[in-house]
Parts: C-alpha cells; structure tokens; sequence
C-alpha cells in the first residue's frame, strides 16, 4: 500500500445514497479520490457533505452505494475499519477529550499503545510528527487550555499518528484565523507531496478552495452537481454551481449620517465558564447607524463579550452605558426597554425555544409590553397578528405562526429571531454570529436586513468569524485576539490582511 | 484511643473498596447510586453463604459474584437500554432493601465464624483497600486500558471514533465495580460487624457514593476520606471516649451524614464547578447511543 502512485484512485465511493427520514441527504453520488491531490468538496449547508464524509469515515452506513479502496468494495461497519484502512477525518466538531493532555488524545485507541502507557516514547513520536509537517503544539498540555486552531492540528495529528493515507477535513478552516490557514495549507501541502496522501477537504470559502485545491466536487442538495479541475473554475462559477442561481457576493454598504454615540463601553471584562478571565479591559463605543464589525478567530472572547453587553452574564469590572444611562448591572429585561436587541450565536438553545410555537417564541421579547399583556394575561389574538405579520415581511418558509420552532431550518428561524428583535426598532442591535453556518441566500436576506436597520439609525455590534461579511459590512472593524481588541480600524483602511493580523494577534493597531 | 484509630481503619476499609468499585465505573461514566443496595444483597448473600458453609471463602466468594450480578444488572439496564441511572441506582437499592430483609430475616444473629486475624497490627482489608487504591490508580492513569475507561467516561463519542467499544468498556467497568462493591458489602457482614440484621448497612453506601465525589474520583484520596469517616462514624458511636458531656450521641451518630450533605452542597456551586469541575467524568450518568 505504499506504493501508491501519484494520481492513482486510492478512496472511491459508488452510488452512494443516505436518507434521514424523508430526507434524502445523499442521492448516489459519486467520488473518487486520488494519491497526491487536495480535493475539495463544496456545497452549501444541507447539500450533504459531513453525511458523505461521515459515510467514508465508517461513521454512518449508506443506505445503497459501494465504497472502494485501491479497487476492492470494502464495507466500514465502524470508524474502526476505516481507521485500519489509513482513512483519518478531522471532524467539524472537535473529537477530542479536553480533560486529557495532547499526548493522551493521540495515542487513544492506536493499537500499538501497548497495555502500559509509555507516554515518553509517544511524544517522541509526535514530536517528530510536528517537525515533518511543520505544527508547533505544547504536547504536555490539556487539550482545554489550547486554541481551537491548536486543537485542530491535534486532531490532525492523530489522524496522521494512526497511520492516516487519506485525511477527510470537515470545514478546516473555520476556526482560523487568515495566517493560521496559510499554516495549515501549508502543512496538507506537504503532506500531499511527500506522502501522497490524499486530503479531500471541504469547505464553503471560495477563495481557499481555488488557491490550495486541485480538484473540486460540488454537492447540492445530495447530488454531486460538478466535478472538475480547480483551474477551470472561478468564484464566481464555484458560487453559482452550489446555489443553483447566479449569486450577488456582495451587497453594496450605505453611507448613512453617523450620530450620537449609543453605547459606551470603557474597560470591560468578564469571566468564561471555567472562570478565565475572557474578556479583558475592552474599550469601545458604538454610533447612531454605524456597524461596527468585531472579527476574531472562535474563542477568543466574543461571544462572551456580547453575552456581558446583552446582560446574560456578569461583568467583572467595568461600565457599560446605553444612550447615556448605565446597565453595567442592569437586568436583560431593563436593557431591552433601553433599546438592546440581541441575535445571539445559538439559534437553538438561546434565540428560541424549540418546542414553542413562532407566535411564542416572538412573544418572548414582547411579553413586558402592555399590548401583549394585560395585567399579566397574555393577548393572544394581538400576539397572533404579530408574529403572522413578521412572518410575511420576513418571508419565513413555516407552516404559520403556531408551528414549533424545532421545526424551521436554520436560515427561516434566524429569520424569525431577527424579524422578533428589529421589530422593537432598538437603538443598538447586537448580531453574533447572524449568519454563521446560514446558506450564501439567508445570509444575503439577512445582511439586507442589517443594513436596513442600520439607515434607520440603530447602531449595530456585528460580531462574525467571517472576515468577508465583516468587511463588507462594517463602517469600522474592531478585532479580537484573546480577550483584548487589537486594534479598531476605519472600513477604508481595512484590508484583509491588516485584520487578519491583527485577529491572529501578530500586531497591534489603533484603539 | 490507639484502639479506636484501628477500628476506624477497619471501617475505613468498607468506605474505601465500595468507593473505589464506584470511582472506576464512574470514571467510565456510570454512575449507581444504588451502591446502598448492591452492598446490602452482597453482604446479605455473603453472610448467608458463610454461616451455612462456616467458611470466610465461600462466604466472599457468595458476595463478589452477588456484587458481580447486580453491577451487570445495572449495566444492561443503562448501558443497553439506555435509561436513567440514577432511577435505575434507586431501583437497586430498593430492591436491596427489601430483597434482603425478606431473605435475611432468618439469619439474624451473629456469624459465629472466629474473627481474622490482623496483619502487623492493621486490620488487612484496610491493607487491601489500599492496595487496590494503588492498583486503580495504576490501571487508569498508566495503563491503555486505563485512558481507554476515562475517555469512555469523557466523552464516549470520541473514544467510538477512536476506534474503542464503549459498550464493551463500560461493561468491564460495571463489572469491575461490582466485584469492588461486592467485597466490600462482605467486609462489612463479615469482617467489620458480622451480625446481620434489618438494615444492618445504615447508609454506609451512601457515604461510600458520597466519597466518591468528595475525593474528585482520584483514588488515594478515596482512601483518605475514608480514614476521615471512619473515624467520624467510631466517634460517633463512642463521643464519650473523646469528648465526654460534648453534644449528645444523637448528635455525633448524624455527623458522617451532615457531613455529606454539605459536601454536596459545596460540589455543586459555582465556585466549586469552575476550580474543580474539569476533574468530573464529563459523561457521567449520560447514555450512549452510536448513530447509525
């Protein structure tokens, strides 16, 4: 098996189809993956690709279709058949133990571990791993105390430890930061050459794909729709081909009078859930109809630190002022009747409440309204009207407004979240993560809407992990990097690889 | 007082082998809360098997594999069927509870067996405990097999695509911790206070479960807490010996048990959960299901 060739079928995948119910995930596609290439699969959310990569991993088993390696039909009942067969995946989701050390989490399960531990003899190894392939990787720590960046090259690294030929990456480069993936493209590149390892890896960041891939499959709605030779392809045919339609990338950014400030923050900061201190002395403030984009790699502190303005968590030490009154210790329900809206990061779990209904769930920041309750008894017909009226302006795919919100995709609930908090017409708007893992045409709908609200003069924080949508939004764009902003830069002086940076935390800018 | 620091150890004996059954099934992340139970059916049927045998042997023999059974029993429960195991812990010690109080009822009385011997001075199941203290700490954090529990306990997912069985895993854990509560339900009926009867176990395993928690799951510790309710417990039922005219009897008999209470009080505030929570099994008490 080492012999493998340059250009030769190492994993190929016949007819393969997956059904969830009455969805079809997969409907018989068809991969083939060769020795040497980096090949990327692209295709919305929903289009089926971590089913298909979930398939190849052993992970879920198809419904109808083969699977070949080097020629012979092999049937994975389990990750573990594929793992002998040299097939590593480096989940989306990370699957590492985070109580454990690095080492710990590599040597797992690996035949050759042998019944007592020589954990000595297993870093050497790693060790020298991370030398071929250029990582660096504290291996003694936890895997909790590293950055998601790092937790990555673990998992990679275990893939690669178990004698990985082939290496499946679901969306790799979502948790990096601009220069971090040059890092990595750098190290799959090197393996690809000296290896000949195949590295299919998927993605939905166009111009990664074009630059470091060689070959592209694109998968929509369970079909493979093309296949080709990346050097035949363009952003602009990569887009279409996944959408189905010609795509607008870009909406065009308005000039509207910036105003009077509506939130200041002066030196804020606040605690994570492991008691770290997340958010660092962060100073900033925010205009009238002005967006200011907060780009940062996942992890370092943004969430936390839209959590600590929208009042859901403590804020250590620090003041928080909106339209010149302070909320530092404010309730959530205070700061709402101030003017605060809030989209956070979890649609599912803090955006809404799946088992209520639309009506219910928008109700949920109209309840304190004397329209909507009097003397504590909740109007329904008046709540009725209004969601049935959101829905129609918002153009929400749902069976009405007293279906549950467990039951809307992604894009129509985002839709229903952010239609329920720009109805209030806040003064200040945060948006975290507002189109995080929304297709190219919710997040289009969505950005409309920022800007809409945005002429009508509500200041909005729009924090995103996208350094696109940051800088096509963005009047100014602050970035983050463990905790603290470093550096806030006008949208005319920000380029993409000042930002990209200033997130990785390789200089400091302005403030 | 020399006396009382040895009976306690005898004691700490009982606390520290039913403890560390429960830390390693724990650290696979099952949870039995029943450990109440396990012990009262382990010891009963350990005390029945002596006292008709007139052998210690087969009177431990009886209990380990009774302890075995029962810790297979919760295992298909909540590791196959996939349900709550804290219901199903309570189920245990309920059955155990009134299991044997019906069966034990005619042996009520001493066991008549001559006491074991001490071994330099120590009573030996409180050497034992200790070795086998040493022996799970061993075999989890030295040994392959030892990750492979803890990553099973951690996150079972991860461990499943790392190529490890977590059914399998977790049944090894079950039996290794019944075979653990097991013994040390028949070093209590045998060994620590060999007459049976009606609810001899007083809520020893409930103690033992406490412990569990309140030495963060790492072994040696199990064995200090232990020592530490052992010589509560002899306290308790000598405070005169120490104290004279300091509280009443009533008083001391309830301190092993406020004592417990307030340990869970403080593991579950926030303060503790932010120091120490990393050290908790991840996945304890979750069931696993593979996606299929």
């Amino acid at each position: 098996m080492d012999s493998v060739e340059r250009g030769q079928v190492v994993l190929e995948a016949r007819g393969i189809s997956k059904r969830f119910g009455e969805v079809v995930a997969n409907d018989r596609i068809d991969l083939q993956l060769r020795a040497g290439e980096i090949h990327a699969v692209l295709g919305e959310n929903g289009a089926g690709k971590t089913t298909l990569m979930r398939i190849l991993f052993g992970e879920l088993q198809p419904d109808e279709g083969e699977i070949f390696f080097h020629g012979q039909r092999v049937r994975f009942h389990s990750p573990r058949d594929a793992i002998r067969l040299g097939i590593g995946m480096v989940h989306q989701e990370r699957k590492l133990i985070p109580a454990h050390t690095v080492v710990e989490n590599i040597i797992l399960g690996h035949p050759d571990t042998g019944t007592v531990l020589d954990l000595r003899q297993a870093e050497r190894r790693i060790a020298a791993l991370c030398e071929r392939y250029g990582f660096r990787l504290p291996l003694q720590a936890k895997v909790w105390q590293l950055s998601e960046g790092e937790k990555q090259i673990v998992e990679i690294l275990k893939a690669l430890y178990h004698g990985a030929r082939v290496l499946i990456m679901d969306e790799p480069t979502s948790v990096l930061s601009p220069p971090e993936v040059e890092r990595l493209l750098q190290s799959l590149r090197t393996m690809a050459s000296e290896d000949l390892a195949v590295i299919p890896f998927i993605t939905h960041k166009l111009p990664v794909v074009l630059e470091h891939s060689d070959r592209v499959t694109i998968l929509r709605r369970g079909r493979v729709v093309a296949e080709l030779e990346t050097k035949q392809a363009t952003e602009q045919s990569l887009a279409a081909a996944m959408v189905g339609r010609e795509v607008t990338l870009h909406v065009e950014r308005i000039e509207v009078p910036i105003g009077e400030p509506v939130l200041t923050v002066d030196d804020l900061w606040a605690r994570d859930d492991r008691g770290v201190l997340a958010v660092q002395g962060v100073s900033f403030e925010v205009r009238a109809g002005e967006i200011l984009g907060i780009a940062g790699v996942a992890g370092n502190g943004q969430e936390l630190l839209a959590d600590a303005l929208a009042g859901l968590r403590p804020v250590e030490r620090g003041r928080i002022r909106l339209a010149g009154v302070d909320i530092t210790r404010a309730s959530v329900l205070q700061r709402w009747k101030l003017g605060l809206g809030y989209i956070p990061t979890e649609r599912r779990d803090v955006g809404s409440i799946p088992d209520f209904s639309l009506v219910d769930n928008v109700l949920l920041n109209y309840y304190s309204e004397p329209t909507f309750s009097r003397r504590g008894v909740l109007a329904a017909s008046e709540a009725r009207a209004l969601a049935g009226q959101l829905l129609r302006e918002y153009s929400v795919v749902a069976a009405g407004p007293e279906a549950p919100a467990r039951s809307l995709s992604g894009g129509n609930l985002q839709k229903v979240i952010v239609a329920r908090v720009l109805s209030r017409r806040p003064r200040l708007l945060i948006a975290a993560l507002p189109t995080h893992g929304l297709d190219v045409g919710a997040a289009e709908f969505i950005h409309r809407k920022l800007l809409e609200a945005k002429r009508a003069g509500t200041g909005i924080i729009l924090i995103s992990e996208d350094l696109d949508e940051v800088l096509m939004l963005s009047d100014r764009v602050a970035a983050i990097y463990e905790g603290q902003f470093t550096g806030i830069v006008p949208a005319a002086e920000a380029s993409k690889e000042l930002i990209g940076e200033l997130m990785a935390g390789l200089r400091r800018g302005r403030l | 007082m020399w006396n009382l620091l040895i009976i306690s150890l005898a004691a700490a004996a009982v606390f520290a082998i039913a403890a560390l059954g429960e830390l390693i099934e724990q650290r696979a992340g099952i949870l039995n809360v029943g450990l109440e139970g396990v012990m009262l059916l382990s010891g009963t049927f350990g005390f029945m098997a002596a006292k008709t045998s007139g052998s210690y042997t087969v009177g431990f023999a009886a209990a380990v594999l009774c302890g075995a059974v029962v810790g297979l029993l919760h295992g298909v429960f909540s590791i196959t069927l996939g349900s709550n195991q804290v219901v199903n812990g309570m189920a245990i010690w309920i059955l155990g509870f009134g299991l044997t109080t019906y069966v034990g009822y005619p042996y009520t009385g001493p066991l008549g067996l001559s006491p074991l011997p001490r071994v330099a001075g120590l009573p030996p199941f409180f050497l034992l405990a200790v070795a086998l203290a040493a022996a799970s700490w061993f075999l989890l954090y030295k040994t392959h097999l030892g990750l492979k529990l803890r990553s099973v306990g951690e996150n079972p997912s991860v461990a499943e695509v790392s190529g490890i069985s977590v059914v399998r895993l977790r049944y090894l854990s079950v039996l290794l911790a019944g075979v653990l509560v097991g013994l040390a339900g028949a070093v209590y009926s045998l060994v620590y206070n060999p007459v049976w009867s009606y609810n001899y176990l007083q809520g020893w395993g409930f103690i033992a479960l406490a412990l569990v928690f309140f030495s963060l799951w790492n072994p040696f510790l199990v064995v200090a807490g232990a020592v530490l309710f052992g010589l509560l417990w002899q306290m308790s039922l000598y405070p005169e010996l120490l104290f004279p005219g300091l509280f009443s009897r009533y008083i001391w008999r309830t301190l092993p048990f406020v004592i417990t209470i307030v340990v869970f009080v403080l593991l579950s505030t926030r303060w503790f959960s932010l120091r120490w929570g990393a050290t908790k099994p991840a996945a304890l008490g979750m069931p696993y299901t593979p996606e299929g």
